[in-house]
C-alpha cells in the first residue's frame, strides 16, 4: 500500500521542492498544508504515515503543531520530522520536547531526505 | 521505482537535485502575483534553496550613481554601503551582468572569511537591481556550482516578477523595507 506523507510549509517554494522530490524520486503519496493549524486538521483527516513539517510558520508554528498532534489519539503515533533553518542543539532540543521524532535542516538535500524518510517508512 | 528514473537518464544524484531546485525556483517566480509575492518568492528561494536568511535588494537607478536599498530580510541595511562592499571591480562585474561571489574558503575567498554573493537582476541586457546574499546559515558552509546556476536563473528571470514588464524603464525606487529579525550588516 502506498505510504502517505503530509508536507507542511508556509513557503510555496519549499512545498514545491519537497513535493517534487517525493513525486519524482519516491513512490510516497504527498498531501500538503501551509501552516501548523491546517497541518493538525489534515493530519486528523488524512492519517498520513509521516509528517514533514517546517518550524517557523504563521498561525501555529511547527513546535506547537507537533505538541497538539501528540495530544490527539489519532495522530499521537505518526512520525514527525521537523524541517528547520536552524540546527543548533538548544533549538532542536525544543523540537524533541514538542514531540518530533527527527529533524532535517534547510537547504534540503534530496538524498538525505529520502534516506531519512525510508528509515521510517521503508522503500 | 521513480527514484531510479534519473539514473536511467544518465543524470547523477546531484544533477537531479539541481534540476529540481531550478525547476522549483523557476515555477515560484513565474507564478508570483504582484511585487510583494515576487519579493516573498525571492526570499523563499534564497532561504530554502540557497540557505541564507540575510539578504537585500538594491535598485540601480538609470541616472543615479547611488544604489538605494529597496528591500531587505533578516538584516538592517540602513547605512549599509553596497558600493564599498562590492568594490570597483565587483560593481563593474555586476553591472556587466556577472555574479560577484565571495567564497568562505578557497581561491575566491572573500576578505571577510564568509560567503557572500551579489547577483545582478537583469532585463534587456541591463542590470536594474542587485540581490545581495550576505550570510549563509551555519549548516551551509559555502556556495557551490549548483548555487551558481541558481544565481543565473535569478539574474535572468527575477526582474519581470519583481518589477514587471516595464522594469527597464522604471527609475530607482527607494522604498527600504526590513523584514525578519533586524541584524546590522
Amino acid at each position: 500500500m502506498t505510504k502517505k506523507i503530509l508536507v507542511v510549509d508556509d513557503s510555496k517554494t519549499a512545498l514545491m521542492m519537497e513535493r517534487e522530490i517525493l513525486e519524482r524520486r519516491t513512490t510516497y503519496q504527498c498531501v500538503t498544508a501551509s501552516d501548523g493549524r491546517e497541518a493538525v486538521e489534515k493530519a486528523q483527516q488524512e492519517r498520513p504515515d509521516l509528517i514533514l513539517m517546517d518550524v517557523v510558520m504563521p498561525h501555529m508554528n511547527g513546535f506547537e503543531a507537533c505538541k497538539m498532534m501528540r495530544q490527539h489519539a489519532s495522530t499521537r503515533e505518526i512520525p514527525i520530522v521537523l524541517v528547520t533553518t536552524r540546527g543548533e542543539e538548544a533549538y532542536m532540543e525544543a523540537g524533541f520536547q514538542s514531540g518530533c521524532n527527527d529533524y532535517i535542516t534547510k537547504p534540503i538535500d534530496s538524498a538525505e531526505l529520502i534516506a531519512l524518510l525510508e528509515s521510517y517508512l521503508g522503500e | 521505482m521513480n527514484r531510479d528514473k534519473h539514473k536511467a537518464s544518465g543524470l547523477t544524484e546531484a544533477d537531479a537535485m539541481n534540476d529540481l531546485r531550478l525547476s522549483a525556483a523557476r515555477k515560484r517566480l513565474a507564478e508570483s502575483r504582484g511585487q510583494e509575492d515576487a519579493i516573498d518568492g525571492v526570499r523563499e528561494i534564497v532561504a530554502n534553496l540557497l540557505g541564507s536568511e540575510e539578504l537585500g535588494l538594491f535598485r540601480v537607478g538609470q541616472r543615479s550613481t547611488t544604489l538605494p536599498a529597496f528591500w531587505s530580510f533578516g538584516i538592517d541595511l540602513e547605512g549599509y554601503d553596497l558600493l564599498r562592499a562590492l568594490g570597483d571591480a565587483g560593481l563593474e562585474r555586476v553591472m556587466r551582468g556577472e555574479c560577484h561571489v565571495e567564497l568562505a574558503a578557497g581561491e575566491h575567498a572573500g576578505e571577510m572569511g564568509r560567503a557572500r554573493a551579489f547577483v545582478p537582476i537583469r532585463v534587456a541586457n541591463q542590470t536594474i537591481a542587485i540581490l545581495a546574499i550576505l550570510r549563509l546559515l551555519p549548516q551551509k558552509l559555502d556556495f557551490d556550482g549548483a548555487d551558481m546556476e541558481l544565481f543565473k536563473l535569478l539574474s535572468d528571470e527575477a526582474a519581470n516578477a519583481l518589477f514587471g514588464p516595464g522594469a527597464c524603464d522604471a527609475g530607482a525606487d527607494s522604498r527600504p523595507v526590513t523584514e525578519g529579525p533586524g541584524i546590522r550588516a
